[in-house]
């Protein structure tokens, strides 16, 4: 989102030049990099695919070629708008709340740099990595504590017996009320093993 | 009278003791969810959605909308207590409702607000009563042109007219429609986008992106990032909830206004009660200047009731514009749309025919839902506050442990888990760069209609783009379209305005 509003009337605003690194930069373009691999992998799709001679005009290639269309001309205003908005330093940090900003007579406050928590993230991608290839070995009530665990860690909580009970407790409620109950299929893995 | 005749069965097929549960439940968990700060309704529903699937359609469409209602109320107590509106529509109840708790009217303001909810709720209730069937009929002489108009209208109106950046609202919409057609065209049997994986061929499953995207990607959101910028004051409320007769009839006059203003929004696909609730709000504020004793900015009583009242009187009267247009004015709105398509239910006018009991069961689960609401959260609003002592850590794995359930329950496969987190990361990403994540939803509800109806009205008339305008109610729609943005663009404009001043 440009924010033209605060350019006029900030000078050497201190908070201006702080958000004039290249992380910025590469971290507003993080979403068009994203969306433009989006369309690639429609542009290929659309090269690729095996439509039937005989459709009639509007085929199955139409609406997504006007979705791929779309797509990539708004993901270079994006990617315009994000760099014109570096290059005047009135990027929005991360977490920073644009209405709040604005309510607050459009200045910048200096030194409010938010960062992103790598080891919250990782902590919640590994566990749920984990979870995902280990559940059928581990079963669903100790592949959940262990990812009950991984998120309340990834939160800053350092108590591990505390949070793999807890864990415990809810994977097996979860268990009992959603697998014997409701009759959804959970698996039982080592727990149940052999019977 | 016939409409009423149908309630009235609608009301025997919802009294039976299990589908009171079901309605109960579902406002015993809206609620709980949106009392937690930062987690709404479109969370709860979209938590809930995987659950569902072990329930009947009957069951699991009073529970929806139990806990979609459920949410606004909930919202509302922590706007008021802790100033953290869980959703858009509750921003305008924190202005004076949480000067009213800071000014030890805390129990006085969550009444005003359960009220005033529960007013809004029921008028739009009964209109929807009285308008779904009226809208149905109409929407019966809809052709493939009509519905093309009916999708582009809630694409246009979610995607621009509410978010404050129109590209990024654009860019999701986009996202949720390129989403929206990967897996085997309806028309020509050709797979798309599918990478030849048999994984792909029935499309990517709603339920796995509304779960990572509004769940798991709020989950990784506030762990790596709002976590550690947050700021808030929560006030205890202590004394009676209850309104004294003279703050009573402050209020009446903001509630039937408040609902005036919230009705037509709801069928106006211009996403949600946000709108609205600022209208409202923006009104009383400037009916309250005029006054010789102006009450606003020290907790004013109107300011919260005119709000509370728009925001469900919207939400009311969008179900009936989902039930007979199937169209969706919100995200939550959107996977209740899509949960219907789950049960192979089509919302429009043929719902109406084809399974009139579900339909009239819903409609009148809704004012049980009110009553049910006003009961639990009027005189337990502070026990419902007791829900913030649970520690953050918990709560996030909690619902993540939830995420995992609902999908690996409904699919079993360790590919769905991979996909959900995949999602989820996209949610991050999204929430992160501040875009707005209803119209990526209602882009991938509404994409399969939308090509679709594009498709035969092109197919029927040889290529013609011309028929796309062709009828007298296509042009009413484009018209109304152009009218409902220009109007909601301007009364964004002045409803901010006045919110900032």
């Amino acid at each position: 989102m440009t924010t033209d509003a605060t350019a006029p009337g900030l000078g050497s605003d201190p908070a201006r030049t702080e958000r004039q690194g290249a992380v910025h930069l590469l971290r507003e373009l993080t979403m068009p990099g994203v969306l433009a691999l989006v369309a690639i992998y429609l542009i290929v799709g659309l090269v690729t695919m095996q439509a039937p001679s005989n459709a009639d005009f509007p085929g199955p290639r139409f609406f997504p070629g006007i979705i791929t269309a779309a797509l990539i001309v708004l993901v270079a205003v994006q990617a315009v708008a994000g760099i014109r908005a570096w290059r005047r330093g009135t990027l929005v940090e991360l977490g920073e709340d644009e209405d709040v900003r604005r309510q607050s007579g459009l200045s910048m406050e200096a030194g409010t740099r938010s960062r992103l928590d790598v080891r919250a993230l990782a902590w919640i991608l590994g566990g749920f990595l984990g979870f995902s290839f280990l559940l059928d070995l581990l079963g669903w009530v100790i592949g959940g504590a262990l990812l009950f665990w991984c998120v309340a860690r990834a939160f800053g909580s350092r108590r591990v017996l505390l949070d793999l009970v807890i864990g415990l407790t809810l994977a097996s409620a979860a268990y009992i009320g959603f697998d014997m109950m409701l009759g959804l299929s959970l698996p039982s893995g080592i727990l149940g093993g052999g019977f | 009278m016939e409409v009423l005749g149908s309630l009235a069965e609608g009301f025997g097929h919802v009294l039976t003791l299990q589908n009171l549960l079901w309605v109960v439940v579902g406002c015993f968990l809206g609620t709980a969810v949106g009392v937690m700060p930062g987690l709404g309704s479109s969370m709860a529903v979209a938590l809930l959605l995987p659950v569902t699937f072990a329930l009947d359609p009957m069951a699991a469409f009073i529970m929806f909308s139990g806990v979609y209602f459920g949410g606004l109320f909930g919202d509302s107590t922590m706007a008021i207590l802790v100033n953290t509106p869980g959703q858009a529509s509750a921003i305008a109840s924190t202005f004076e409702g949480h000067k009213m708790a800071r000014a030890g009217r805390a129990p006085q303001a969550l009444a005003t607000a359960a009220i005033g909810a529960f007013v809004g709720g029921m008028i739009a209730s009964a209109l929807v009563v009285f308008i779904a069937p009226v809208l149905a009929a109409l929407s019966s002489q809809f052709g493939p042109a009509e519905f093309f108009a009916l999708a582009l209208f809630a694409f246009v109106a979610t995607s621009s007219v509410v978010t404050d950046s129109a590209v990024k609202g654009l860019l999701s919409l986009v996202l949720g429609l390129a989403i929206a057609v990967v897996g085997i065209d309806g028309v020509t049997g050709a797979p798309r986008f599918t990478m030849g994986s048999p994984l792909l061929f029935d499309g990517i499953s709603l339920v796995t992106v509304t779960v990572g995207m509004l769940a798991l990607g709020e989950v990784i959101y506030v762990a790596c990032i709002a976590r550690h910028n947050r700021r808030e004051q929560s006030v205890r409320a202590t004394g009676r909830p209850w309104l004294s007769r003279k703050e009573f009839r402050e209020a009446t006059p903001a509630w039937l206004r408040g609902t005036a203003i919230g009705l037509p929004f709801g069928v106006i696909p211009a996403g949600g009660s946000e709108i609205p609730t600022f209208l409202a709000y923006g009104l009383e504020k400037r009916l309250d200047s005029r006054r010789e004793d102006p009450q606003f900015g020290k907790g004013a009583i109107r300011g919260l009731a005119a709000p509370e009242a728009a925001g469900n009187a919207t939400t009311g009267m969008s179900m009936g514009a989902l039930l007979a247009l199937g169209l969706p004015i919100s995200a939550t709105a959107a996977i209740m749309l899509g949960a219907f398509q789950q049960y192979g239910l089509q919302p429009g006018p043929l719902l109406f025919e084809r399974a009139p009991d579900l339909v009239w069961g819903l409609l009148a689960s809704f004012f049980i839902a009110m009553i049910v609401l006003l009961v639990i959260n009027l005189p337990f609003a502070r026990l419902w506050a007791k829900l913030l002592l649970i520690p953050e850590p918990y709560l996030y794995a909690g619902i993540t442990l939830f995420c995992a359930l609902g999908i690996y329950a409904t699919s079993s496969s360790t590919a769905d888990l991979l996909f959900l987190l995949g999602v989820g990361v996209l949610g991050f990403l999204m929430r992160t760069f501040d875009y707005p994540l209803a119209p990526l939803i209602i882009g991938m509800v509404l994409g399969p209609l939308a090509e679709s109806s594009l498709r035969d009205a092109l197919m029927s008339s040889g290529g013609h783009p011309g028929v796309l305008f062709d009828g007298p109610i296509v042009l009413v729609l484009y018209v109304l379209m152009l009218g409902a943005i220009g109007l909601t663009v301007r009364a964004k404009l002045t409803g901010r305005a006045g919110a900032r001043a």
